[in-house]
């Protein structure tokens, strides 16, 4: 594969899986992310986002599968992803008794690239003071800095594991400007995992919901939000009706009141429901990504 | 301009109603031009695609223009138009504050749903009856 080529996907995973012993971490997941897009990964603790990160930095390996990074195997060709690559690992790892300046000195080189001009830009918007030591800072400015590291070698994707989660709301607002300042200036690809839906609102253009180690939806979040209905309506024998469409991914039924949630939302689906024995009073109601991922998770179907 | 994640809209159309509602207030002049996609998604801190693709809604619409490597402008209509949308969507609004009024009260009174609907669909009909009548 050419890895100059620019239409292919800037992330693409085949047939990932990770076991740890006997626990299945990634189940056959298979994946690809368009260039310049900005992906949210969302999912419940444990459903695998971070240990998809982190064999996507090499840092875990899988126990099948492949991963290619802007056409770079990941693990046939470490070198050229990390040179690629900017990541803001979960946990910080930098020296304690250094100071912001030598941890910089220090990054800079294992890479062949550093914009020494975008290094200081940055420092200069999180107000990062080069001469403090990493003992002193605050765990916002940590994350700050751990973004400056990771963007300041020019990458063309950018790998986010959680970066927000622990900071205060104005901290959270800083970083948040920072990631979306490199999404505009260098049309980076960017996956982050959060567990705010409102981070994948505000940066994400396409979602994804991970869980028990599969991927059960991949879409751009806009269509999601117009696709994905639930539907309200009254049976009159407190019985759901033995079809329901194909596309529901989560359903419940509470005394006459029937709740049910279906992807691929269309006017067919809503006359299939209508025509049905014994129901009535058949409702639409739009959903928030909120809603939405709870029935997606609790109706564990994988839809994509 | 004010982003709600948590709404069931999505954010690229929540931009599209702010711009509208902005030109219909004569925020931005016919010809003036509309911030770039990198100063919008800064300000309201919202994805550079997301606000490129309220701005295609606009400029499909016939709102707004764009000139080449100049940017986006406000076209002639924009404003004319920009307003009956606002003003409608803005009546739209206001009916259904007075619903959701209305729904909250008859909760209160630990009425259900269904007989919301049924009390809803009597008054319509008894508007439908006076208007026939006159």
């Amino acid at each position: 594969m050419n890895p100059m080529n620019t239409t292919e996907p800037a992330i693409e995973i085949v047939g990932l899986t990770k076991l740890f012993g006997e626990e299945l971490a990634v189940d056959n997941l298979s994946l690809s992310i368009e260039r310049g897009s900005t992906f949210g990964l969302i999912g419940p603790n444990g459903a695998g986002k971070s240990t998809m990160i982190k064999m996507l930095m090499g840092i875990l390996t899988p126990t099948s599968g492949s991963m290619r990074i802007l056409g770079n195997d990941v693990e046939l060709q470490p070198l050229q992803v990390k040179q690629r690559v900017g990541y803001v690992p979960d946990s910080h790892y930098m020296d304690r008794w250094m100071s912001v300046s030598e941890v910089i000195g220090y990054t800079r080189n294992a890479f062949a690239v550093w914009n020494e001009e975008l290094c200081s830009n940055m420092l200069e918007l999180f107000e990062l003071n080069p001469k403090k030591k990493v003992k002193q800072l605050s765990k916002g400015m940590l994350v700050k800095l751990s973004l400056v590291l990771a963007v300041s070698h020019e990458p063309k994707v950018l790998l986010l594991d959680e970066p927000m989660a622990g900071l205060d709301p104005l901290a959270r607002e800083e970083f948040l400007d920072g990631v979306l300042r490199n999404v505009c200036d260098r049309e980076q690809t960017v996956i982050f995992s959060t567990h705010s839906l409102d981070d994948v609102q505000r940066l994400a253009d396409t979602v994804g919901i991970l869980y028990g180690g599969r991927m059960l939806v991949n879409s751009k979040v806009d269509e999601l939000l117009a696709t994905t209905k639930r539907i309200r309506a009254t049976l009159a024998n407190g019985q759901p009706p033995k079809q329901v469409p194909e596309t529901t991914i989560w359903q419940e039924v509470q005394g006459r009141e029937w709740l049910l949630t279906v992807s691929d939302f269309s006017n067919e689906t809503l006359e299939q429901i209508k025509s049905e024995e014994g129901v009535d009073h058949v409702e639409v109601i739009d959903l928030g990504l909120e809603d939405l991922f709870k029935d997606y998770v609790r109706g564990r179907k994988v839809v994509s | 301009m004010k982003i709600n994640p948590r709404s069931h809209i999505p954010i690229y159309l929540q931009i599209a109603e702010g711009i509208r509602e902005a030109v219909a207030a004569g925020v931005y002049l016919i010809d003036e031009p509309l911030p770039s996609l990198r100063a919008l998604a800064l300000e309201i801190q919202v994805n550079p695609n997301t606000v490129q693709r309220a701005y295609d809604e606009l400029a499909r619409e016939g709102l707004i223009y764009s000139k080449r490597g100049r940017g986006l402008f406000v076209a002639e209509q924009g404003e004319e138009s920009a307003q009956s949308v606002a003003q409608q969507t803005i009546a739209e609004q206001a009916v259904q504050n007075a619903f959701q009024e209305g729904i909250r009260a008859g909760r209160a009174a630990g009425m259900t749903l269904k007989q919301l609907r049924s009390l809803f669909s009597a008054s319509l009909d008894e508007s439908t009856k006076q208007e026939t009548k006159a």
